[in-house]
């Protein structure tokens, strides 16, 4: 009897120290749901929270559950100038904090219904993949091996970039060459580890010796201490970081040739071809606005008065003619709503991008001999 | 013939010399060596801290060092809640002292309020001299609420609980046991914990897993020495294998790897994989030092105890245990301490925005980018360890000798 | 008719509890209930891994060893098309270099320390005391992030500006060099080897001449020639140069180099652990019998002899298992290196992850490999505890 009840004893401390362990989750998902505010809130509800909808897992289920949480997980980052760094209200702006906004208006109908979830260079596909975020925008490049060993898949590019090399003006390095055998800072746990080596074997020149940084602020000390000789990254950065740089931008240089293709796409979880394809036309109406011509101001005038049926069917608006639904499962008047809340392409590209000295170049329309070409919305 | 005994010669500085730093030749010169080099140690040091380092990056950003990126609306939860816990603290060593005073063993019953306080400030004085120089650096009034706050409420719990009727005392145990999770539940819900930061987060960390570490440590410790082979199999193995592994790649692995072992979607949030993997971590830890305990103690003991005809869960739980955990009450400690400073991992391995991570995005703020204030910050955030993991450890060692371990 | 007492004989069933009261039942019933638990969490948490791993596409095998690399390793011969297991090699050796070289050097800091704090010598001791208090409670990764972004980055000059005592070694914020010899370390390790023989076997010479006739071994002064002797013969015999580190303007050729990141991890590991030897080796030297220091004052040992012969041997004996567990602390801490960018094994790990590995069979063989190398480390300290052990009769 006594024995007996000793066994029960430990058996029931040991279903306490279960049922404890899974009590964790409940209560964490009980203290989850209570932090659904709105997220310009000092920022503080950036980092990472679930919102307890389960996404992935097969087609159609990601769409689903972003419309019931009605908030979109973004991934991204805070310290690129640029492209997402946080303002003084904790708000983030840039490049790619727009196309978070862009997708958001598409999807949900409202710009600001985004969730931006900081994250570090190592932690980007991992997100993807447990399924943290639902989409990843955050200056990524498109590669074989992240479509396929990665779990991910990208989506029409919003930015073609090239790989570029930054050294102090008064080191004396005149082009890549004079860095041969010397030393490179690049940011860890990116294509520009490889690239830099790839490029240098590729012109038959000594491999320098590559250190990688988890951060950039890490990196910007030790290049400053001369701990390395070149600063090697995506030109885009490299622009962005230059003009913040304390010492002031003069005192860096660009090199101006580019060594490896460096797509930037947005990228989605494998599995759910639904959502990948609504994020894809998401993007893709910024850049057919541009061609179209429209902005965030002049959209409602066109809408009004445009006799151009493609335009027409473009923004959702069809007056007396049928209203087109390409049976994506995004709202009739998706275009409409991303050009007027955040704006064409050209738009944010300029408010962005063009401040920090970088030209269209490839990122053109097509009709501008660049590579934005969108296929056609019918 | 008579030899008259003198008496030694009065110590004078130079005896004090003689005697200390210059017993003989070999003495001499290690002090004079050693004199120098911690001369320039000091020198340097006291220069960095006094002359070339610029404190203004921890002045103008004491509040995210503090509490993170907590909403200053919320604030005065913390404030609330530190005095709640100073409160409840108070009862508590009120009790205590209530107790120790009616069974004789009070060391500070005879002395008089100022002896009292002036042995508070002995054994404190890292925590008050921190506590200084924090509202030293601050410039807003909230600070000075907050400390203000949690200082009174802890004297009048300790005056009120020195008062308290016996019968009571259940009630103020449960009480305290209670407490802190009523208090993470206030306070998360205003800012769920996966946007907690700063010292704030660490102490959260820390605590949460002691809390319950302390129960799994036990339960492997009694099932590594069952008598049932399965399980003294899975005791051992899990007391093994997080024995062996780093507590960073743990950390590395919770953050990356542990998305898959759940259904997509429904991975917990940062801090409660965090606090999964300390208290896993240093269960295992826990379950080896209760396992010396538990063989430090003569089998005398368990054997009397059957032969009272008590069952063997009594005798582990009434007579073995109890003595068990007091014997390794330092090495738990120690324990403990290496937990609270090895918050500073969940930071660096998960992205949580605790104190280490902290110092890093705060040298990149606007206005100190590229100036290299790093070494600063660091050394503030590790003066911030050192203050708590110093007064742990002696208050450990007070514990200790007031317990009598080891002379027994 | 009943009888009050039952007979001896009686029916042997009624003596047997029932079913569900009969203690080795339940103990069976109880193990098996538990093992079905353990594996059915386990089974799922393979199935939820294996399920995760389809949905994205992402293999769960081991066959991305085989992969490249597609990263670079500083300061190796690494090149980036090698596949991912030569990176976990070079990561794995990284490791290595930095815990055995730890072990060795904390291992000599602590004991000197934890002496220093019951020295005579007041500034000695006090100096000593407030180095353990200070490093004993201080997170080490703040001391890894100190020593490196304070230390190596900033106080070391610029290599422009590097210092080069006596035209020989080189210390600058991209390392330090000093000369090495030319051409390879095979040479070298066979020489250590012969010399270490040496070294044994004059020893055991010079004990039997002092056993013999009384007079001092002086072990030493035999020893240590001679071992000079032997590696100066092995360097000459095998034709090696020295190589002396020569700077050209950014460039620094020859030498043996110790990069930033590796002393920055090497010296935080070093003061962090010997202060825990420290404290260990006081406690273990308190814990001899005061009796027996007595003893040796006694027969007019002076203090530095009482301590070589007759404390410190018997205060090994205490402190063998507590620095053993130092020493596997070490080793899980030098994982802390990936945070300054040594290439040490978890740093290669993580890396490889970001670059394309599955995280979980990753992650598993990390797990794994210090796993082996925590207990070839327990293993090695037991056979040395046994060693010291007290035969007791």
């Amino acid at each position: 009897m006594r024995r007996l009840r000793g066994a029960a004893a430990i058996l029931a401390a040991g279903v306490l120290v279960l049922g404890a362990c899974t009590g964790d989750d409940d209560d964490d998902d009980a203290g989850d749901t209570t932090t659904t505010e709105a997220p310009a809130d000092d920022g503080g509800g950036d980092t990472g929270t679930d919102t307890g909808g389960g996404t992935g897992g097969g087609d159609g289920d990601t769409l689903a559950a972003v419309q019931d949480a009605g908030v979109l997980r973004c991934g991204t980052r805070d310290e690129l100038p640029g492209f997402a760094v946080l303002d003084s209200a904790g708000e983030h702006v840039g490049f790619d904090a727009d196309f978070c906004r862009v997708i958001a208006a598409a999807v949900l109908g409202d710009a600001e219904a985004v969730e931006f979830v900081d994250l570090e260079t190592a932690d980007r596909f991992t997100a993807l993949q447990a399924g943290d975020i639902d989409v990843l925008v955050r200056n990524t490049t498109w590669t074989a091996t992240r479509d396929g060993a990665e779990g991910a898949t990208f989506l029409q590019p919003n930015f073609y970039d090239g790989q570029g090399m930054m050294v102090a003006a008064d080191a004396g390095f005149g082009s890549l060459e004079d860095l041969a055998g010397q030393v490179v800072c690049v940011a860890g746990g990116t294509t520009t580890e490889g690239n830099v080596a790839t490029e240098f074997s590729r012109r038959g020149l000594e491999i320098p010796e590559v250190l990688p940084f988890d951060s950039p602020d890490l990196l910007q000390v030790a290049f400053q201490e001369g701990r390395c000789d070149g600063w090697s990254s995506d030109l885009s950065q490299l622009t962005g970081l230059r003009s913040a740089y304390p010492d002031g931008p003069d005192s860096l240089v660009i090199f101006p040739d580019a060594f490896s293709k460096e797509p930037l796409a947005p990228a989605v979880a494998d599995g759910d071809s639904q959502w990948a394809q609504v994020v894809n036309w998401a993007v893709l109406a910024t850049i057919q606005a541009e061609e179209f011509g429209l902005t965030s101001e002049n959209v409602d005038q066109v809408l009004a008065e445009t006799t151009d049926p493609n335009i027409r069917q473009f923004l959702g608006e069809a007056g007396e003619d049928a209203v087109l639904d390409p049976g994506l499962g995004l709202p009739t008047d998706f275009a409409y709503q991303v050009v007027s809340q955040v704006g064409s392409y050209a738009e944010i590209y300029d408010e962005h991008i063009t401040p920090l000295g970088l030209e269209r170049g490839l990122n053109s329309l097509w009709t501008d001999g660049g590579m934005l070409y969108a296929p056609p919305y019918r | 013939m008579t030899t008259t005994l003198r008496a030694a010669p009065a110590a004078t500085i130079r005896t004090w010399l003689r005697r200390n730093l210059f017993r003989n030749r070999v003495d001499g010169v290690v002090t004079v060596v050693s004199a120098a080099v911690i001369g320039t140690v000091l020198f340097r040091a006291a220069r960095f801290v006094l002359v070339t380092g610029r404190w203004e990056v921890i002045e103008a950003n004491l509040r995210l060092l503090m509490v993170g990126r907590f909403p200053t609306v919320h604030l005065p939860r913390v404030a609330v809640s530190l005095a709640v816990a100073s409160l409840v603290g108070g009862f508590v060593a009120g009790i205590v002292h209530q107790r120790q005073v009616a069974a004789g063993t009070s060391v500070v019953a005879h002395l008089s309020v100022v002896a009292r306080l002036a042995d508070l400030v002995e054994r404190f004085w890292p925590a008050l001299l921190g506590a200084a120089l924090l509202l030293s650096l601050t410039s807003t009034a909230g600070p000075w609420i907050t400390v203000g706050g949690a200082l009174a409420a802890g004297l009048v719990g300790r005056l009120v609980g020195a008062r308290l009727p016996a019968l009571t005392h259940p009630v103020v145990v449960v009480a305290a046991v209670v407490t802190p999770f009523a208090l993470v539940a206030y306070l998360a819900d205003a800012v769920g914990w996966d946007s907690w930061g700063g010292l704030m987060l660490n102490v959260y960390l820390a605590i949460a897993s002691m809390i319950l570490c302390f129960p799994l440590g036990v339960l492997a410790a009694l099932g590594r020495r069952s008598t049932l082979p399965a399980v003294r199999w899975i005791s051992t193995g899990y007391i093994e294998l997080f024995r062996g592994a780093p507590l960073f790649v743990l950390l590395l692995m919770a953050n990356v790897a542990l998305g898959f072992f759940v259904p997509a979607g429904s991975a917990p949030g940062r801090v409660a994989r965090a606090i999964v993997v300390f208290t896993l971590f240093t269960g295992a830890y826990m379950a080896e030092i209760v396992r010396g305990g538990l063989q430090s103690l003569p089998r005398g003991q368990a054997e009397a105890g059957r032969a009272l005809g008590l069952s063997p869960t009594r005798v582990t739980f009434h007579i073995v245990l109890p003595q068990a955990l007091r014997n390794v009450i330092p090495a738990q400690v120690g324990q403990l301490i290496s937990l609270f400073k090895d918050t500073t991992l969940a930071g660096f391995a998960m992205g949580l925005f605790e104190l280490g991570n902290i110092s890093e995005s705060i040298t990149s703020q606007g206005p100190f980018r590229g100036q290299q204030l790093l070494p600063e910050v660091v050394a503030f955030v590790a003066l911030l360890f050192w203050i708590g993991s110093y007064t742990m450890a002696r208050e450990s060692q007070r514990l200790e000798r007031k317990l009598g371990v080891g002379r027994r | 008719m009943t009888e009050p007492t039952a007979p001896a004989d009686a029916a042997p069933s009624a003596s047997r509890p029932p079913l569900w009261r009969d203690v080795r039942i339940l103990r069976v019933a109880f193990q098996v209930a538990v093992v079905a638990v353990i594996a059915l969490v386990l089974g799922t948490l393979v199935g939820n891994v294996r399920a995760n791993s389809e949905r994205l596409g992402i293999p769960t095998g081991f066959e991305y060893l085989d992969n490249p690399a597609q990263f670079p390793i500083p300061d190796s011969d690494f090149r980036q098309a090698q596949p991912v297991r030569d990176a976990i090699g070079e990561g794995l050796g990284n490791t290595l270099r930095v815990v055995l070289l730890g072990i060795v050097v904390s291992t000599v800091l602590g004991v000197l320390v934890g002496i220093g704090r019951l020295s005579g010598n007041w500034l000695v001791r006090t100096a000593a005391r407030i180095y353990v208090e200070i490093l004993r409670n201080v997170p080490l990764l703040l001391l890894i992030y100190f020593s490196y972004f304070a230390l190596a980055l900033t106080t070391f000059p610029r290599v422009a500006d590097a210092w080069e005592p006596l035209g020989l070694a080189l210390f600058s914020n991209r390392g330090v060099v000093v000369p090495w010899v030319d051409g390879g370390i095979a040479p070298l390790v066979i020489g250590g080897v012969v010399a270490i023989g040496a070294a044994v076997g004059i020893s055991r010479w010079r004990t039997a001449v002092a056993d013999r006739t009384g007079a001092p071994a002086h072990t030493a002064r035999y020893a240590l020639p001679a071992m000079v002797l032997v590696l100066s013969v092995a360097w000459l015999v095998s034709g090696l140069g020295a190589s002396i580190p020569e700077r050209d303007g950014n460039r620094v050729t020859g030498g043996i180099r110790m990069s930033p990141e590796y002393f920055a991890i090497f010296f935080a590991l070093v003061i962090y652990t010997a202060s825990h030897i420290a404290e260990i080796v006081r406690g273990s030297i308190q814990a001899v019998d005061r009796g027996q220091g007595e003893a040796a004052s006694a027969l007019a040992l002076s203090g530095s002899q009482r301590l070589r012969y007759v404390v410190l041997p018997q205060a090994f004996r205490i402190a063998v298992p507590p620095i053993g567990n130092q020493y596997l602390n070490l080793s899980k801490n030098s994982t802390l290196g990936a945070v300054v960018g040594y290439f040490e094994l978890a740093r290669v790990t993580a890396i490889s992850v970001g670059n394309g590995a599955p995280a979980v069979p990753s992650y598993l063989l990390l797990l794994a490999i210090f796993l082996v190398l925590s207990l070839v480390l327990s293993f090695g300290v037991n056979v040395v505890n046994r060693r010291l052990a007290l035969v007791e009769r």
